[in-house]
């Protein structure tokens, strides 16, 4: 008798939910209205669901080669990305798959020249070009170490070592290029049909951990929080993400400090706080809180050491995709020599370079005008913005799950997860049409 | 249906989520249904009406249905009933071939089925039909083919389902959206509805609508009404007719057999009977979101200027809700698809241009909908206006808030004023003027085609002026006679402007003094007053469709292509009976089927004299005259013949869109003339009519028709003493 949970409105939750008793076909186009109606919306949000989706291709859609599977994710990347061309992280993750299988696949091809059998591999095979390292051994999802260590051993490996602040970053730019650009320019051999199955699996475990990255990220950027934030700091944030919240509440367990929280003036009016519960834990662990309104900003500048901003979307020069209000602040920042720090996880990080003005997000006006004034409403154009760009230059520190970063070293993150093809590739020249 | 059945097959069972209903036939409420009435049954889109249904004419380029639609699956909704009408055809392969088609696996719905009526005449037919055919199983959605709109009904369906947990007899909760008391473009013009809302339980209490034409300008309250501790009566409600409803809705429709719309009949009616049947209806009254429903040419407006300022947002054109389309925002809020080629020294602002348009250089283009593949010339200047697909605009061509749809074209120099509505197809030719709110189509009313009208569009021009001949007959008072047009005006009729604007207000304050005085004595006594409503036929729905059927059936037997006046006397009396119509619309239809009938005569191939045609219409056949006598004024009274005078006036007036005004006061004239001579209506009749003040205001076209009597009244008036003799000679 009972309603669904949560009433009938699709949602995140709900497409994960179904989507192992759909076809493949019919979740790719739900998930596109989904994402074109806003129902599904975010950086993370986006980026599970596309990470979903894909997986949900590689395991059930019929493929006889590599370049068949990467013909298909390209399709569903592009479809998707039309879908929603301002989240970003959608064409990131669709990189990050296909960089995924281009590195199976090559492996999967040595293996073969090798004349080993895929299972029975111990030693890691040679990589025929390298742009940047070697094949580590401790490669988590390779099979012999799957063989050998099981399933335990596989989620804990990578992200557990990644996990740890210090060496996160060395381990991954120096030991683990797992998906560095090796063998790119060769053609992929077709793995043989017995080397299927495996292919397959290897690939979905690819993409598991892709999830459990994303999974990760707040709980890994919180471990930067410490070090980042100092005691009696004074530290400005504009509309908290969750990531910038926990990274304060971590910060707020070990460290006494101020926070100045600017709000969105429209959510200051909702009966409802939406940082209740961000104050409480600020306040439990002794740092104050003071809201402060937009107007006011820039005389409290200069009490503040830091601006901590959360980023929807980080493109490959260092511009920031952030919520609407954000890049003003950012800019106050600047001028007055204060440091400016953005988070976000490293699937938020785009190779797209160039920003285009369609990226900015415009959403209803109902925020600033009511609707039910009839004069303003017919007579006043009144733009909103959702989200907006800030220019790369304005950013001092780029935090994220493997570390903070300046804006050079965003170049190499960049050619660390993507392939060079994949980031050519063009998702949004022509739309599908 | 089945395809999806099979296709979930594998995982179903899973949670007890999904929908499939292998468990047959059991009633499951986590399956959220809904209807949506594709038809109308109305003619406020036409011309383009005609060709295309409503709910597939594009909103800023995509059909209306689409939002519809996308609004259902946004709130969960997974089994859809699509009731069609008019065009059945059409929007069935729309859909089929749309990612909405259940064969397709994009479509998001379990099921989507059509339901064809095929003698519906009205909503009330639909849903009667949907009563009989028991597919409803717990709450359902009803809609209309017509509806954008982005509120999450989540919250309302939570309620009314705790309503009715709570007590049973709480059948249908509406979803409205507060727009203020101000003017407000997306609020219904004409019609203004009148919700009396309890607030705290949200039950509506009465319903009522009030449009400019009505003499008295407030509300019946029933007594019980004022029982309740508060009661708000709110007119500054968007009522898109998003309702929520128990089967138990479907039954109300079809104990009462005559409702015909949705809130007008059905709204009213249930609540008005609420000491009968009990049940209750309330209001889910939001004030996010937005809906609206693109019910008539100005809500099509209205809404489109919401959608180009995001407030349907994330319904914007950018949106991209049909595959293929490629919108994008550029500058100066240009929604802009791929392929659009626009000269770098033109000007557009806050437009949306579809795929494969090009614009030639100098050109001006503000607040308008491009569609696909259009050619717009260079110094070309179009505001506010809606061009749909392939239309054509040439060089120094000026369209000022006009739609043009399909395959239109305007020629070079060529003038489109506001208002106008050019149908698909038509072609305008160089340098020709088209006057504000024209409708021009290719097509009559009856869907034949209408033959080039060479001084309106032009030498080389295609297309004629559309008119719908029911227009004419509808009713002076029907206030859906102002939703026709594109633009709302209230100039050409009798009433001044600035009392409309103000409607609420105009309610308590300037009409108090005058109406209220003398038409509320001190108490108001609402029960008689509720009685009398029903047979009002100013407010009465069914009146048009008596009306109409009644003037034809007349106007047939006029004509002497059936029947003769003593079966039509039966059938109109049992017409009459039917519809429950007032002695009001009876005279009214007489007069108007008489008065068609003299204006046929005078402008058809004998093109007789006003006062031959009068003579030939009520003589012409055998029992006119006693028909007219008997039916038409239907008493000895002078008043009643007042109100006939009165009522032939009226219909001569309406004439006059046919005829000129001279030549329809010269119809008038010897219509009254012939009635006089055929003793139908006595002189106090006439001369009672002459003094009426009704027949004075009401614009300058009454006022023109009647200065033609001046000269009968003067003699009849003059002719005092000797018209009881001249009575006697003709006796």
């Amino acid at each position: 008798m009972a309603p669904p949970k949560g009433g009938f409105a699709p949602s995140l939750e709900k497409f994960l939910d179904t989507l192992k008793s759909r076809p493949v076909e019919a979740s790719v186009e739900l998930l596109i209205s989904l994402l074109k109606r806003h129902q599904i919306r975010g950086s993370e949000p986006c980026a599970i669901a596309t990470a979903h989706i894909l997986l949900q291709v590689v395991a059930k859609d019929k493929w006889n080669d590599v370049d068949q599977l990467l013909g298909r994710v390209q399709l569903i990347g592009r479809k998707l990305v039309a879908a929603q061309p301002r989240e970003l992280v959608i064409a990131n993750i669709v990189r990050r798959v296909l960089g995924l299988i281009r590195d199976e696949a090559e492996e999967d091809r040595n293996d073969n020249n090798d004349g080993q059998s895929d299972v029975a591999s111990e030693i890691p095979p040679p990589v025929t070009s390298v742009a940047g390292g070697t094949d580590s051994p401790s490669k988590p999802m390779r099979p012999p170490v799957l063989g050998n260590l099981g399933n335990f051993a596989r989620t804990q490996s990578m992200f557990n070592l990644l996990s740890d602040p210090d060496t996160a970053p060395v381990v991954w730019s120096n030991g683990s290029t797992p998906r560095l650009g090796s063998g790119a320019s060769t053609p992929l051999a077709h793995p043989q049909s017995t080397n299927l199955y495996s292919f397959r699996s290897e690939v979905i475990d690819g993409i598991e951990e892709i999830m459990d990255e994303i999974k990760q990220v707040d709980e890994q950027i919180q471990a930067y929080s410490e070090i980042t934030i100092h005691p009696g700091d004074y530290i400005l944030v504009h509309q908290p993400s969750r990531t910038v919240q926990k990274f304060l509440t971590r910060a707020a367990s070990k460290r006494r400090f101020t926070v100045f929280l600017t709000v969105d003036p429209s959510a200051s009016l909702a009966s409802e706080d939406p940082y209740a519960s961000f104050r409480k834990s600020m306040a439990s662990g002794g740092a104050t809180v003071v809201t402060v309104l937009n107007a006011g900003l820039n005389a409290y500048m200069s009490r503040v050491n830091k601006v901590i901003l959360g980023a929807r979307a980080i493109t490959g020069k260092g511009g920031v995709i952030v919520d609407a209000g954000a890049a003003t602040i950012a800019r106050a920042a600047q001028e007055q020599g204060r440091t400016v720090i953005v988070l976000g996880g490293v699937y938020t990080l785009s190779p797209e370079s160039q920003f285009q003005e369609a990226l900015i997000e415009w959403g209803d006006p109902s925020k600033y005008v009511n609707f039910a004034d009839g004069s303003m409403v017919s007579q006043v154009k009144v733009k909103s913005a959702v989200s907006e760009f800030m220019p790369g230059d304005h950013v001092d520190t780029y935090i994220t799950n493997l570390g903070a970063h300046t804006r050079d070293h965003l170049h190499t993150l960049i050619m660390d997860h993507y392939k060079e093809e994949d980031i050519a590739f063009d998702f949004y020249g022509k739309m599908q049409r | 249906m089945s395809q999806n059945k099979g296709a979930r097959g594998g995982g179903a069972g899973a949670k007890g989520k999904k929908s499939g209903r292998s468990g047959g036939e059991e009633k499951r409420e986590d399956v959220l249904q809904a209807v949506v009435i594709a038809d109308s049954f109305q003619t406020r889109f036409q011309p383009f009406s005609l060709e295309k249904p409503r709910c597939l004419l594009p909103l800023a380029n995509t059909p209306i249905i689409e939002y519809t639609l996308e609004f259902l699956a946004m709130n969960g909704v997974q089994e859809v009933f699509i009731y069609c009408g008019a065009h059945h055809e059409q929007i069935e392969r729309y859909i089929h071939d749309s990612r909405w088609s259940p064969i397709a696996r994009s479509c998001p719905f379990s099921a989507l089925e059509f339901i064809r009526v095929a003698d519906a005449r009205s909503i009330g037919d639909f849903l009667r039909d949907l009563d009989k055919r028991n597919i409803i199983e717990g709450d359902f959605v009803l809609v209309h083919g017509d509806l954008v709109a982005n509120i999450p009904l989540d919250g309302a369906l939570a309620a009314h389902r705790a309503r009715r947990e709570e007590n049973r007899d709480s059948c249908m909760t509406m979803v409205l959206r507060e727009a203020g008391e101000g003017e407000h473009n997306t609020k219904a013009q004409a019609i203004t509805p009148v919700f009396v809302v309890d607030p705290k339980t949200k039950r509506c209490l009465h319903y009522e609508e009030m449009h400019p034409f009505q003499t008295e300008r407030y509300v019946d309250l029933d007594p019980t009404v004022l029982e309740n501790a508060e009661a708000e009566a709110r007119t500054d409600l968007v009522d898109a007719q998003i309702d929520i409803c128990t089967p138990d809705v479907l039954a109300l429709w079809s104990e009462s057999f005559d409702y015909e719309l949705p809130r007008a009949n059905f709204l009213y009616g249930v609540l008005k009977d609420w000491e009968l049947n009990g049940k209750m209806i309330h209001t889910e009254i939001v004030d996010q979101g937005y809906s609206a429903r693109a019910a008539n040419l100005q809500m099509y407006d209205a809404i489109s200027k919401d959608m180009l300022r995001g407030w349907t947002y994330p319904f914007t054109p950018d949106c991209n809700l049909l595959k293929g389309q490629t919108y994008q925002l550029r500058d100066e809020n240009v929604y802009q698809e791929d392929e659009v080629l626009i000269a770098e020294d033109s000007e557009v602002a806050d437009c949306v241009f579809g795929r494969d348009t090009h614009v030639e250089s100098n050109t001006i283009i503000r607040n308008s909908f491009i569609g696909r593949n259009c050619k717009i010339g260079s110094n070309v200047q179009i505001t506010d206006s809606y061009l749909w697909d392939d239309v054509v605009i040439e060089d120094g061509a000026v369209v000022k808030h006009s739609i043009i749809a399909d395959m239109g074209a305007v020629g070079k120099g060529a003038v489109v004023q506001q208002g106008a509505l050019v149908s698909f197809g038509v072609k305008i030719d160089d340098k020709v003027e088209v006057e504000a709110s024209t409708r021009l189509s290719l097509l009559g009313h009856n869907e034949q085609a209408l033959p080039t009208e060479p001084e309106i569009v032009g030498a080389q021009g295609k297309g004629a002026v559309f008119r719908n001949p029911e227009d004419d007959e509808a009713d002076d008072d029907d206030p859906s006679r102002l939703q026709k047009s594109l633009i709302y005006s209230l100039e050409e009729f009798d009433i001044c402007s600035s009392s409309v604007s103000t409607l609420a207000d105009d309610d308590y304050v300037s009409d108090d003094d005058s109406d209220a005085a003398s038409l509320t004595p001190s108490q108001p006594t609402p029960r008689s007053r509720l009685s009398s409503f029903g047979s009002d036929d100013s407010r009465n729905p069914s009146f048009s469709s008596f009306h109409s059927d009644a003037v034809h059936g007349l106007l047939e037997v006029l004509r002497g292509v059936s029947g003769n006046f003593d079966a039509e006397k039966l059938e109109f009396t049992s017409l009459r009976l039917a519809n429950n119509a007032s002695d009001a619309a009876m005279r009214r239809a007489v007069a108007t089927a008489f008065v068609r009938r003299g204006a046929e005569l005078m402008n058809g191939e004998d093109a007789l004299e006003p006062v031959k045609a009068a003579k030939q219409a009520l003589t012409g056949r055998e029992g006119a005259a006693e028909f007219v006598a008997d039916v038409g004024v239907g008493g000895d009274t002078v008043a009643e013949q007042v109100e006939f005078a009165l009522a032939v006036h009226k219909a001569c007036v309406s004439s006059a869109k046919v005829l000129d005004v001279n030549k329809a006061g010269n119809l008038l004239a010897a219509m009254l003339q012939q009635m006089y001579d055929l003793d139908i209506v006595e002189e106090e009749g006439i001369v009672g009519w002459w003094e009426d003040d009704r027949g004075k205001e009401g614009g300058e076209a009454m006022v023109g028709v009647r200065a033609k009597c001046q000269a009968l009244v003067e003699w009849l008036e003059n002719a005092e003493e000797e018209s009881d003799e001249e009575n006697d000679d003709d006796d």
